[in-house]
């Protein structure tokens, strides 16, 4: 049915575009002259309300006023964003349909997954980078831990689940420090969270949004981040580098389109993101949100995630780690 | 208390009351359109807060969750679709009414349950917050396992008919709860390289297949064989002996809901399934249940709306969202500056309390329309089935889609439509096989949870007190049949009598 919809579409499009494309050039559609010609899609490959989606909306927000055309946010839920990248994937590269693609789908999930279901990022022409998100490691105040070197007995950890980040930078970190830890699985930042609050958990490595109020309320005590340089919110908590292990670990961000979209549509969509990011209330979303703006262009974007997915591979396979076996 | 007294200055000021209204309105119109909820809606609708008061734009996006909750009751009754997880329990009795022509009956006892059970757990909110917000956090993977195993024992005990072909059934919906990617390990179970089964089969395609769309299959055939007048409408409001009969089940719906909305994660579906058993053990007439009992209508609609309000405490007192919507809420919040946690209440006192009570005037709103539009919608029933079927279907189908904009999931209401069909066929009851499906994965994840947290020991579950209590209770409740039956026979001759009746 949706194949059938598909074409009809196709077909309805191409009878528009010989009708008024008489006085175009021969190569009017696919220059991008007349880019965009109805109204775009940004998929979301997470649910509503979620990070990745609030940061869909407020770009699509911002990107409608200067591509002149509507911008529609739609949720593609399922498979942490496999679901939505697969239909991007099978979208008509004209760039009226984009995605939000989480760069943990490409560059951590392939390292739980079989290689059959993880998604390529390669396969795709990404636009922009948009922004990145630091991790934190906090603790209940009970166990009295302060810094990695207090840990000094077997632990539970929590994670926002397979394949996440949050497993990742905790497997990583408590392997190089010969900490002996158990993963207890959780279905994201909330309840994970809330697990460490409990006490059922002994810590947790969260995003930092997630954990602000409870850094804050001094409900969680904040043991490292992940981040690259220690973020401004917590200026006193060291970065896991500064701490002496290796886990570089960010989530991070993108706009991406079908491979194969024409270079000069990707340049206009580049354009218009870059004049959503320099809006001031996309700027005050970013603060409030404890993002680092990562707004570098594709191949820059590519060059920094296939290298994650690199090194992640290479530490991973050092410290013996698997992801997928940890229940 | 001057807190509280401020917060009412701040919703009586004409803006806020404005966007009260329309949150409940809202709400109440996506309550009844089954599929379509309250976390979805107020994610598409969060831009329009941007240029709102923090407590303006909390107000109506509270109104919308609320609001839901008392119109989601009314398909459930008219058409047999229940909308949410929270509203199935509500099916039974609320449908078996309408087809006895007290549909009226039953969306009215619903709607001021759903009143009495807000409003109460609203008082109850304000007064003891900080105190139940600690205690929830004492509830950790060991007693949701707990929990969850209370929920399935209470299964057989809601069930109709046969207790095998409940247990049957049963075990059906467990399975089906096992498809989609494994949370532990990420392995795929019963997708067959299907993505769209990665995430398992989502709730609403399950339970408006298998009640909805099965209910519209068996009710034509009906038809065929004997031309069936459309149910004659009695009653537009419930009767004085019908509130007297509900009273009850409306009080302790309220402290059920209230109770149970506090847990994070799966608190509402919990109450209003325990809320509709505990009516029905305590009931003298426990087989008027599942045929038009109104405390089956009552008690579950009080606690999920109960429920709904408690499940704002861990948000605003601990800056933990409980479900989908107060994550959604959780975000709202952090766009307009503010950082809901511990600290809320004394650093931003008026919109803590400006939004708390807001709530006594939303439901006191949603009552006042509650009222005119209980006749409106009864009407529906008059409607030929003819029309009304295909319009039902129509509903439906649109109504799964909206979910996860999935045209795979119109399929699953399709063919659980005709598992549904099946079913009644051969005399088999869908409801435990929706229940345990809504139970099973938090009993599973709740379960390896535990085990990975006691490092493989099950004798864990002993050493905490809340789960030892709860493991206690519940080998209480699972033995109590064969206690009974051990008892010499001095009820029998009672309940015989009951039944003649």
């Amino acid at each position: 049915m949706t194949s059938r919809l598909r074409a009809l579409t196709a077909t309805v499009l191409a009878l528009a575009l010989t009708g008024c494309g008489g006085n175009l050039g021969d190569d009017g559609a696919a220059d991008g002259a007349d880019f965009p010609d109805r109204a775009l899609t940004l998929l979301v490959g997470q649910d509503a309300g979620g990070s990745t989606d609030l940061i869909a909306r407020a770009l699509a927000d911002q990107v409608k006023n200067d591509l002149g055309r509507p911008v529609t946010v739609q949720n593609r839920p399922g498979a942490n964003g496999a679901v939505a990248a697969k239909e991007l994937a099978a979208a008509k590269p004209d760039g009226h349909t984009m995605i939000v693609f989480p760069g943990t789908l490409a560059y951590i999930t392939p390292l739980a997954v079989t290689p059959a279901e993880a998604v390529d990022i390669t396969g795709y022409d990404v636009v922009t980078g948009i922004s990145q998100d630091d991790f934190v490691l906090v603790a209940n105040p009970g166990t009295g831990f302060r810094t990695v070197t207090d840990i000094d007995r077997a632990i539970t950890y929590g994670t926002t689940g397979v394949g996440t980040g949050s497993q990742l930078t905790q497997a990583l970190l408590f392997a190089q420090a010969g900490i002996k830890a158990t993963a207890v699985p959780f279905d994201g930042g909330a309840p994970t969270l809330t697990a460490v609050l409990g006490g059922q958990v002994d810590v947790a490595s969260v995003q930092l949004g997630e954990a602000q109020a409870q850094i804050k309320a001094g409900k969680v005590t904040p043991i490292v981040t992940f981040a690259q340089k220690r973020p401004s919110y917590l200026p006193d908590t060291p970065t896991a580098v500064e701490a002496g292990y290796t886990v570089p670990v960010q989530q991070s961000r993108a706009i991406a389109v079908p491979k194969g979209t024409p270079p000069q549509i990707v340049d206009r969509l580049r354009t218009a993101f870059q004049k959503a990011f320099a809006g001031q209330a996309y700027r005050d979303f970013n603060t409030q949100r404890l993002l680092t703006p990562n707004e570098v262009d594709g191949p820059t974007l590519l060059g920094q995630w296939t290298g994650s997915l690199q090194t992640y591979r290479a530490l991973v396979d050092q410290y013996d780690i698997n992801l997928a076996g940890t229940a | 208390m001057s807190d509280v007294l401020g917060g009412f200055a701040v919703v009586l000021q004409p803006e806020n009351l404005l966007y009260c209204l329309i949150g409940v309105v809202i709400g109440m119109l996506i309550g009844v359109l089954p599929g379509l909820g309250p976390a979805a809606t107020i994610a598409v609708l969060l831009p329009l807060t941007f240029g709102l008061e923090p407590v303006t734009a909390i107000i109506m996006l509270a109104g919308i969750f609320y609001g839901a909750q008392y119109g989601g009751t009314i398909t459930s009754v008219l058409l047999k679709l229940p909308g949410e997880a929270s509203s199935v329990v509500t099916v039974f009795d609320g449908h078996a009414l309408a087809r006895q022509g007290r549909a009226g009956t039953a969306l009215g006892i619903a709607a001021i349950g759903s009143f009495i059970g807000g409003t109460a757990s609203i008082v109850a909110l304000s007064v003891v917050a900080p105190f139940v917000a600690g205690f929830a956090l004492g509830f950790g993977p060991p007693e949701y396992t707990m929990l969850a195993l209370l929920g399935i024992l209470l299964v057989a005990t809601i069930s109709q008919g046969g207790r095998v072909k409940a247990l049957v059934a049963a075990v059906v919906g467990l399975l089906l709860a096992t498809v989609g990617r494994d949370g532990f390990t990420g392995a795929e179970r019963f997708t067959f390289e299907n993505l769209a089964l990665a995430d398992g089969i989502d709730f609403v395609p399950v339970a408006m297949g298998l009640f909805g769309l099965g209910e519209i299959l068996h009710s034509l055939e009906e038809r065929h064989r004997a031309l069936r007048e459309p149910a004659p409408i009695a009653d537009v409001w419930p009767s004085r002996a019908d509130l007297r009969q509900a009273g009850g089940a409306i009080g302790r719906g309220s402290v059920l809901g209230f109770a149970l909305g506090v847990l994070p994660g799966g608190g509402a579906v919990l109450s209003s399934m325990a809320a509709y058993a505990l009516e029905k053990r305590r009931s003298k007439h426990p087989e008027r249940f599942g045929n038009g009992a109104i405390e089956g209508v009552a008690a579950p609609e009080t606690a999920n709306n109960a429920a709904a309000t408690s499940s704002f405490i861990p948000l605003l007192s601990l800056g933990i969202p409980a479900n989908a919507t107060m994550a959604v809420i959780f975000g709202a919040l952090l766009i307009q500056g503010v950082a809901p946690g511990p600290q809320l209440v004394t650093e931003e006192p008026e919109l803590f309390w400006g939004v708390v009570n807001s709530m006594y005037v939303g439901n006191v709103l949603l009552l006042i329309m509650s009222i005119p539009l209980v006749g409106l919608f009864v009407r529906i029933l008059r409607v030929r089935p003819a029309v009304l079927a295909p319009i039902t279907v129509l509903i439906t189908l649109i109504g799964a889609y909206t979910v996860n904009n999935s045209v795979f999931d119109i399929g699953l209401v399709i063919a659980f439509g005709a598992l549904g069909y099946l079913m009644r066929k051969a005399g088999f009851d869908p409801g435990p096989l929706v229940l345990a499906f809504v139970l099973g994965s938090l009993l599973e994840s709740s379960l390896r949870r535990s085990l990975l947290i006691f490092d493989g020991d099950p004798t864990g579950f002993l050493t905490r007190p809340i789960s030892g209590t709860l493991l206690v209770f519940l080998l209480f409740v699972a033995l109590l049949p064969a206690l009974q039956r051990l008892r010499p026979r001095r009820t029998r001759p009672e309940n015989a009598t009951a039944g003649t009746r």
